[in-house]
């Protein structure tokens, strides 16, 4: 097990820049996933830090000491990527033990350490069958009990169940999350899906365009996104995101926008000054609440574009002048199209962010 | 309207895509084919379209056989996932190009392009070649080039699912309100749960070419006639437990296989079983669920927490029971630590039950629909 620093990183590729210069560490033990969308430099880093990739710029250290010249095979990694091909003539113990044997552990701590592991990721049952005898999810165990079983410094882990259905993925993500708690190694999680990255990762590096545009636990990342990036990208469905400009009527803070306008919520009140004449408002689907009578409390007024049943919920979409809002609700809840309908948003996750930068807005208490 | 009947696809020599397939989709209505890869869903919509003959069966629009009927005289506009687009032509004549051949004014067609280029977000890239455009805005060309004649029935191909989520989201919305707004019929295929009981009015899941269920969103979702349905449907997914039927003082109970654990099960319950004590397993929905830090009455069953999953909106715990887990949905605040024990709202009231996979019982509040099983 190693603690991993990346040190003002860049990747190019010819004239391509995948990555543009990215910090951050990750503990002993830690288990952080690089998210982002395709080409935001997430694997271009993990193959760095793998050594499958040369370094343009910058240094990479596995507990301090600088790799960058350290062959892959020298560094202790194991991987595990989308696909898991397994040896098709060996049986599933000896596909396990393999790296244990071409390592020349001694027979009776290969058969120690496969049972150990085929234990832990509940391939006891399988361990004499042949790779062609296995459902999906059961080979991709296999290829990671395999992955797993020498002890790396580091465990990395590329998009490793983005191709399986919904059953198995969630599946494989208890195992995965299970897997890192019972063994401690350090893990590399590099996916697209921010429901994984969320469900699984201590800590999540969002990158976005070759830099990193947020590093925090899943909590941080949803509830206090760095900047609007973050905040569309981490969630489903998606926030919620409102331009408009801030102005003070009648003694109170209001945030204008489609030619409504509503209060600021109270603990902005005495800090409206802070923000900028323009902003962008950020509210997510799940906290915003829909009534149909228009004497309720309400933020903002528009009229029904669709609701959908999901049966565990509904998600309403309401067109607000020509902007389109989506809110969750009960799948009792189900209004009809061109209904007109308010919305209130729930105070404490109304978030504001900056017109041009993009960043996120906090009131600064003196 | 159109009908598959006995429909069966047999590629080369013996690999079967479709086995004696039966479907009924309405006019005016969303029909979505959901299975897995592999399924045999596009292989339907092909046969559907006439692009692709059934090997045995027989494909009816309006109570009379299309087979002999070619492609381009079914009246019917069909969407691949991979839509070849014409390179040389812009977006916006791509999209005006399926027009040409009816008898649209300039400005009728001016009107239509503009319409389907605002729902499918693609105004500002009116102007450009295809070579110019990424995966997921050439895939709205393609599915506008689709949508934009009118046709009796519209056959769309995951036409959505290589969008980001906040366009899919988006994207669902508006093909569902543009094709209740259009009185049209579709035919819809896709691999997500969500999608298909978001714009289904009927859904068919398809599994190895056979119909494994045929029905109403609530009905696919409440109603699994099998275990596959059951646990296919629904994110996140239904949890599973064996059990074994055993009589504690005289009344049944389903001991939970590994566990200490038996839920007494109501009579209507007991009258499902068959005398079997093997393979009945017990299903129940993450959403259906409670847990408690103390044993009370409405969380009788122990259980110990395996790994907690933080979304944001919510958390979802695995909970070990006996020797299988269960997924509960808690509020984000709830954070029980891992290996404590804790207590499941589980009972033998509000479970699916199933029997060497089929479903035998519902939970209670679903009685009300009878249960179906003519689909075998």
């Amino acid at each position: 097990m190693a603690k991993i620093t990346i040190e003002n990183f860049v990747k190019n590729y010819g004239d391509v820049k995948a990555v543009r210069g990215v910090s951050f560490e990750i503990a002993d033990g830690e288990f952080v996933s690089l998210l982002g969308p395709s080409g935001c430099g997430k694997s271009s880093t993990m193959r760095s830090i793998c050594g499958l990739e040369e370094i343009t710029e910058g240094t990479i250290y596995f507990d301090g000491k600088p790799v960058n010249d350290v062959r892959p095979r020298d560094r202790n990694v194991a991987m595990a990527f989308e696909t898991y091909a397994l040896y098709p003539t060996l049986n599933i113990f000896e596909n396990i033990a393999f790296p244990l044997r071409s390592a020349n552990w001694p027979d009776d701590r290969v058969k120690e350490k496969v049972k150990d592991i085929a234990h832990r990721m509940e391939l006891e049952s399988i361990l004499n069958n042949m790779p062609s005898e296995l459902s999906g999810g059961q080979a991709q165990r296999a290829g990671l009990a395999r992955a797993l079983v020498r002890e790396p410094s580091v465990f990395l882990l590329d998009e490793p169940i983005s191709h399986l259905d919904t059953r198995q993925r969630y599946r494989m993500r208890q195992f995965i999350k299970h897997i890192h708690m019972e063994l401690g190694y350090t893990m590399i999680y590099v996916t697209h899906d921010q429901e994984e990255a969320m469900a699984l990762a201590d800590r999540i590096v969002v990158m976005h365009e070759g830099i990193i545009r947020q590093i925090g636990t899943p909590d941080e990342i949803y509830n206090q996104p760095a900047d609007d990036f973050v905040a569309g990208f981490v969630g489903e469905p998606p926030m919620n995101f409102i331009e408009g400009s801030i102005a003070q009527v009648a003694g109170k803070w209001v945030f204008q926008a489609k030619g409504q306008s509503f209060s600021l919520p109270d603990y902005w009140q005495a800090y409206g000054g802070q923000l900028p004449a323009q902003v962008k408002l950020g509210i997510r689907p799940f906290y915003i609440d829909l009534n149909l009578d228009p004497n309720t409390p309400h933020d903002i007024e528009g009229e029904v574009f669709l609701s959908e049943n999901l049966q565990d919920l509904s998600i309403v979409s309401v067109d607000v002048d020509d902007l389109r809002l989506q809110a969750v609700t009960t799948p009792s809840f189900r209004p009809e199209r061109h209904e007109h309908i308010y919305l209130k948003f729930s105070p404490v996750y109304i978030l504001f962010f900056d017109l041009q930068t993009g960043k996120a807005i906090r009131p600064k208490i003196s | 309207m159109i009908e598959l009947r006995n429909v069966s696809k047999i590629y080369g020599q013996n690999t079967i895509a479709l086995r004696n397939l039966n479907l009924n989709i309405q006019e005016k209505e969303f029909f979505v084919i959901y299975g897995p890869a592999g399924a045999g869903k596009s292989t339907t919509l092909r046969i559907i379209a006439g692009i692709t003959q059934p090997t045995q069966g027989d494909v009816l629009r309006d109570g009379e056989s299309i087979l002999k009927v070619a492609p381009e005289n079914r009246n019917m506009a069909m969407a691949f996932e991979n839509y070849a687009l014409y390179s040389h032509m812009s977006v916006y004549e791509n999209l005006a190009f399926p027009l040409k051949a009816s008898n649209y004014s300039k400005k009728d067609m001016d009107d239509r392009v503009q319409q389907v280029a605002r729902i499918l977000q693609i105004t500002e890239l009116l102007d450009r070649r295809p070579g110019f455009l990424s995966g997921g805005q050439r895939q709205r060309v393609s599915l506008g080039r689709c949508i934009v004649r009118p046709s009796g029935l519209y056959l769309l191909d995951e036409p959505i699912g290589h969008l980001d989520a906040k366009l899919r989201h988006r994207m669902r919305a508006e093909l569902k309100a543009m094709a209740v707004d259009m009185n049209a019929t579709v035919a819809l295929v896709t691999t997500a749960s969500r999608e298909a009981l978001a714009m289904g009015d009927h859904i068919a899941i398809l599994r190895d070419g056979i119909l494994e269920q045929v029905g109403t969103p609530e009905e696919i979702y409440s109603l699994p006639q099998n275990e596959f349905v059951a646990s296919f449907v629904g994110e996140p997914p239904m949890s599973f437990l064996d059990v074994e039927p055993v009589q504690t003082d005289g009344s049944a109970a389903l001991h939970i296989t590994g566990s200490e654990m038996s839920l007494p099960v109501p009579s209507r319950v007991a009258q499902s079983l068959n005398g079997s004590t093997s393979g009945y397993k017990l299903g129940i929905r993450p959403n259906e669920l409670s847990i408690a830090s103390q044993q009370d009455e409405h969380h009788p069953t122990p259980g110990t927490v395996y790994i907690l999953e933080p979304l944001g909106y919510c958390n979802i715990i695995s909970v070990k029971v006996g020797d299988g887990t269960l997924r509960v949905v808690v509020d984000p605040t709830t954070r029980p630590g891992v290996d404590e024990t804790i207590w499941v709202s589980l009972n033998g009231e509000n479970i699916h039950l199933f029997y060497n996979e089929k479903a035998v019982v519902h939970p209670v509040e679903d009685q009300k629909v009878k249960l179906n099983h003519n689909h075998h």
